[in-house]
C-alpha cells in the first residue's frame, strides 16, 4: 500500500476545477448528477482509506481486533506501517462519523419539525401540495416527501404578494420541480461527502447552485417564459434582503448565486449534451477530474486488496 | 397552482391512534374546535367535541401548550379556566414554521429556498439585470402590463 493509501484523502482537490467549470459550462442537471457522482466517490475512497490506515497503524496497540499473525516480524515487514498516522487516523475517522451523523440527524429533525409545522393538506390554508402560510417574513421552500406524506411546497404570503400571477407560477414549478427532481438527495450526498473530506466543501456549494439552477431551468419549461422566472427570482431576492451593515463597494465583492441564476435565465437556455465540451479548459478540468477518482478509487481499491490478503495470509485459518 | 394530491396527512378522524399524530397536528385540532366554539369553552366542552380518544388532561396539556405558544387566551371561570382561541390555525403554522426557520442551522440543505441571501453589491446586480430585462422585448411569451 505504501504512500498511495495517502492519495484518496487528497485527491478531492482534482475535481475542484470541475466544480469551478461545470456550473458555467454545463446543463445545471448534468452538472448536479456529475458532481455529485464525483463527490460521493472520492468521499468514500477517502473514508475507507482512513480505515485502513487506522487498521495498519493500530496493529501494535493492544486490544485491537487483529489477529494475533499480524504481530510476526514477517508481516510487520511487508506493511510499511505508521502508529502515528494510525492514532491520527483514529481521531479523524471519529470526527467524521460523528460529522456525518449529525448531518443526518439535522437533516431528518429539520424535515420533521417543518413537516409538524405545516397545517395538514385540507386544513385552512394549505390546498393540494401547496402551503400558503400567512406570514410577513418572505420565504419558499420544497419539503421532500417523507414518510406517509407527500412532498410539500411551502410558500409565505409575503413572498407571494411580491410576486406576480405569472411569476408566482414560476416560483412553484421551481419548488415542484425540487420535489419531483429529487433535488435533496443530491444536497444531503453531497453535503456528507464534504463532512467527510474538507476538500470537497466546493463541491458542495457548486451542487447546491446547480441544483437551484436545474429547477430555474424546469420552472422556464413549465411556464414557458424564462424571463418570468427570472423577475421572479430577483424580485424574491430583492423584497427578502434586509439592508446591509458595513457598504461595500459592488465592484470589491463576490457575485453571489442569485445575480448569476438570475443573468442565465436572461441568457438563452444551456444545451443538454455533455459532448463535446464546451472549452478546453472544462475539457481539461474533466480529465482532471476524471483521472483523480479513478486514481482515488484505484488506490483505495489497492490497499484493501493488499490488507486483506496479508490478513488472509497473517490468518492461520 | 392548487394542484390536489392523493396525499393526505388526515387532519381529522381518520382513526389513527394518539401517537401517530403530530404534536402540531393535535394543537391543530384542538384550536380548530376551539374556535368552533364561538366563544370561551372549557376544556371537558373541547374533549366532547374532539373526535378521537384525547385524555382531559392531554387536552389541558394541549391547551397549556398553545396558551404559552400565545396562540390561546384564558381565563379564571370558578374552579376551571375557560378558553379561547387567540390566533387561527393558519397563524399557528406561520409560528411553528418561524420557529423551523430560526432554530436550524442547515436548514438550507434540507428546505432548498427559492432564493438565498444577498451578498454586498448583489443588490444593484440584481437591479441591472431586472431593468435589463423589462427593456428587453425579446421574449415573446413575457405577460403585458408587468
Amino acid at each position: 500500500m505504501g504512500v498511495f493509501v495517502y492519495l484518496p484523502l487528497v485527491l478531492p482537490l482534482t475535481a475542484l476545477p470541475m466544480a469551478r467549470l461545470a456550473e458555467q459550462h454545463l446543463h445545471p442537471r448534468s452538472a448536479t448528477r456529475l458532481l455529485a457522482a464525483v463527490g460521493s466517490t472520492l468521499a468514500l475512497c477517502s473514508t475507507l482509506c482512513l480505515a485502513l490506515l487506522m487498521v495498519v497503524g493500530t496493529a501494535q496497540l493492544p486490544g485491537n481486533p487483529l489477529p494475533d499473525g499480524w504481530s510476526d516480524p514477517e508481516v510487520r515487514a511487508a506493511v510499511p506501517y505508521e502508529e502515528k498516522a494510525g492514532l491520527v487516523a483514529i481521531g479523524v475517522l471519529g470526527a467524521v462519523l460523528v460529522a456525518c451523523g449529525g448531518t443526518l440527524l439535522r437533516h431528518a429533525r429539520t424535515r420533521i419539525r417543518a413537516a409538524r409545522a405545516l397545517p395538514g393538506t385540507t386544513g385552512p390554508g394549505a390546498t393540494g401540495d401547496l402551503a400558503l402560510v400567512p406570514s410577513p417574513d418572505p420565504y419558499a421552500y420544497a419539503l421532500p416527501a417523507g414518510r406517509g406524506r407527500g412532498g410539500r411546497i411551502v410558500v409565505s404570503t409575503a413572498m407571494m404578494d411580491c410576486l406576480d400571477a405569472r411569476e408566482r407560477d414560476a416560483l412553484v414549478a421551481h419548488e415542484r420541480a425540487h420535489l419531483t427532481g429529487r433535488h435533496h438527495r443530491y444536497l444531503l450526498v453531497t453535503q456528507l461527502a464534504a463532512r467527510a473530506n474538507p476538500f470537497l466543501l466546493p463541491l458542495r456549494t457548486a451542487v447546491a447552485y446547480s441544483t437551484e439552477r436545474w429547477a430555474d431551468e424546469e420552472a422556464a419549461d413549465a411556464v414557458g417564459s424564462r424571463r418570468a422566472v427570472a423577475t421572479a427570482v430577483g424580485k424574491a431576492a430583492l423584497f427578502s434582503h434586509r439592508p446591509p451593515g458595513p457598504a461595500v463597494l459592488p465592484a470589491l465583492a463576490a457575485e453571489g448565486p442569485v445575480p448569476r441564476r438570475v443573468a442565465a435565465l436572461l441568457d438563452p437556455e444551456p444545451s443538454a449534451g455533455l459532448w463535446p465540451p464546451a472549452s478546453a479548459h472544462l475539457a481539461l478540468a474533466a480529465v482532471t477530474a476524471t483521472a483523480g477518482t479513478a486514481a482515488s478509487a484505484l488506490s483505495s481499491l489497492n490497499a484493501t486488496v493488499t490488507l486483506v490478503g496479508i490478513l488472509h495470509a497473517a490468518t492461520p485459518l | 397552482m392548487n394542484r390536489p394530491t392523493g396525499t393526505d396527512e388526515g387532519g381529522t378522524g381518520d382513526g389513527r391512534r394518539l401517537p401517530r399524530r403530530g404534536q402540531g397536528q393535535l394543537e391543530s385540532q384542538v384550536l380548530t374546535v376551539l374556535r368552533s366554539a364561538g366563544g370561551p369553552a372549557t376544556a371537558g366542552w373541547v374533549q366532547e367535541h374532539l373526535d378521537g380518544d384525547l385524555a382531559y388532561t392531554t387536552v389541558i396539556t394541549i391547551l397549556s401548550r398553545l396558551y404559552a405558544k400565545k396562540a390561546v387566551t384564558r381565563s379564571r371561570q370558578g374552579r376551571s379556566y375557560t378558553w379561547t382561541p387567540a390566533s387561527d390555525e393558519a397563524g399557528l403554522a406561520a409560528l411553528r414554521m418561524r420557529r423551523v426557520l430560526d432554530g436550524e442551522r442547515d436548514r438550507e440543505a434540507v428546505l432548498a429556498r427559492f432564493v438565498s441571501a444577498l451578498s454586498p453589491g448583489d443588490e444593484a446586480r440584481l437591479r441591472a439585470l431586472l431593468s435589463r430585462a423589462a427593456d428587453d422585448p425579446g421574449d415573446p411569451t413575457a405577460p403585458e402590463g408587468r
